[in-house]
């Protein structure tokens, strides 16, 4: 889910788990599609820190 | 028959998955559970069951597979003769392994449907659902659950094992058969599942003769898990899987969908004039149809939320009710195709998540998107003569349709 609402941000590997794809710090263009990732991810499983 | 009228107290301790009023409008029951001061319900009912409807419980039970094992998933008990019958050991793996097999049977399958993977279905799945459309356009009215979604996955699904199309309509009935009247009719539960080993049995002998590059089959015949050859046991068993998971779960949701956008004119003049808002519109309305109820079996007894549970008891894991929770979604009841916030948990959460959500997607936006760019205009010839089947997987069954 996370790869669809933020592909610039996930991707998923060879089975399909999903994997990020920046290194480091996000980059502040990036912000808005990550914290879409987190609100449709139902596990809970993505957190952005601050 | 008939819970549409019936009282609280009797809701929730009498709840009937397979009631009328249950399959055909199960929102206002599941909302009166949700809402009410006991939003874990029990019922005497087909066995008895628990039925958890809040978004957070189902989703930490999902995630707690050590205590709410998958050892049973369908929505009633097994019945003995399938269980115990000369192919008793054919299951649907991984959705009913638990660890710690449960691991190498998802590994086993997860690169069939990994978002790459599936990808190369795009264009075939556009073509078959372009000529199934050339097939009934002229007439000016078709069935959009029998003539169109019932045929989509399952083409897929035979491509994908590598199986003739024209086991079609055989596949159709016999997962029809263990999953909707073999829940109610063991005897013919137990016939359409043989029919399915049997026929796979045959595959299975043929591939090993003449094993090809490109279907899953024969991909599964040289499947190695740990070190070690898989039986044929298992590899019936992922077969099984591929009719009863990838059939008509995604039927009935391409069937639920079209049935929505028969009598929303508004939503389908917005996917006109908006077509970015397609991937948040295919996840809304797998949020608000979502079609598959999953079950788990109690492994020892334990309390959740307040609720004294036995070991061996059955919990009915109801997506569609956590999907319209109004503690996580806004509006619920409201489809909105450009939803931003959607953690809906229309193919489950936890280990056991759908492991075939990507196809499943790509299915459902292929067969919308072909639709509305042919019939971009069309209605329900008469709302009251759609039928919907329920239980496991609800969707509409006959969904007439003019244009």
């Amino acid at each position: 889910m996370c790869a669809i609402a933020a592909p610039e941000v996930f991707g998923s590997d060879e089975i399909g788990n999903a994997v990020v794809l920046v290194e480091g710090d996000l980059p502040r263009e990036l912000e808005a599609a990550a914290r879409r990732a987190e609100g449709n991810c139902p596990e809970r499983a993505i957190e952005i820190r601050e | 028959m008939g819970m549409r009228n019936a009282s609280l107290d009797e809701i929730l301790n009498h709840y009937d998955i397979f009631d009328d009023d249950f399959v055909s409008d199960p929102f206002p029951l599941l909302d009166q559970i949700r809402e009410s001061g006991c939003p874990i319900a029990h019922s005497d009912q087909n066995g008895g069951s628990w039925m958890p409807t809040r978004h957070a419980h189902i989703v930490a039970m999902a995630q707690t597979p050590e205590i709410f094992t998958s050892r049973e998933v369908g929505v009633i008990e097994l019945s003995p003769e399938s269980r115990e019958g000369p192919y008793g050991g054919v299951r649907v793996p991984p959705i009913d392994s638990d660890p710690p097999e449960h691991h190498g049977h998802r590994r086993a399958i997860l690169p069939t449907f990994a978002p790459q993977a599936v990808a190369k279905y795009e264009s075939i799945t556009r073509d078959l659902c372009n000529r199934l459309i050339d097939g009934f356009i002229d007439n000016g009215t078709a069935d959009a659950a029998s003539d169109y979604a019932q045929r989509i996955p399952v083409r897929v699904i035979s491509m994908i094992l590598g199986v003739p199309f024209e086991m079609e309509d055989d596949f159709v009935d016999w997962v029809r058969g263990v999953l909707e009247t073999g829940l109610i009719d063991r005897e013919v539960g137990l016939q359409s599942r043989m029919k399915i080993i049997t026929f796979f049995m045959q595959q299975i002998e043929d591939r090993r003769a003449n094993p090809r590059d490109d279907d899953l089959i024969s991909d599964l015949l040289r499947l190695e898990i740990d070190g070690q050859p898989v039986d044929d046991i298992f590899v019936l068993g992922a077969c099984n899987l591929m009719l009863i998971a990838g059939i008509d779960t995604t039927w009935s949701a391409i069937g639920s969908s079209l049935w929505h956008l028969a009598h929303r004119a508004d939503h389908r003049h917005q996917l006109r004039d908006r077509p970015d808002i397609w991937p948040t519109a295919v996840e809304e309305l797998l949020r608000v149809y979502a079609p598959v109820t999953m079950a788990r079996i109690v492994a020892h007894d334990t309390e959740f939320e307040g609720c004294p549970m036995h070991a061996g008891d059955r919990i009915l894991m109801a997506f569609p009710a956590a999907n319209r929770d109004p503690r996580v979604f806004e509006s619920p009841d409201q489809v909105l195709l450009d939803r931003e916030n959607n953690r809906h948990v229309a193919f489950g959460a936890g280990i056991h998540r759908c492991a075939g959500s990507n196809l499943a997607r790509l299915e459902l936006r292929v067969a919308l998107q072909v639709w509305m760019e042919r019939i971009p205009e069309f209605e329900l010839i008469d709302p009251a003569d759609v039928t919907w089947k329920g239980g496991q997987v609800r969707g509409p069954r006959r969904c007439m349709v003019r244009f």
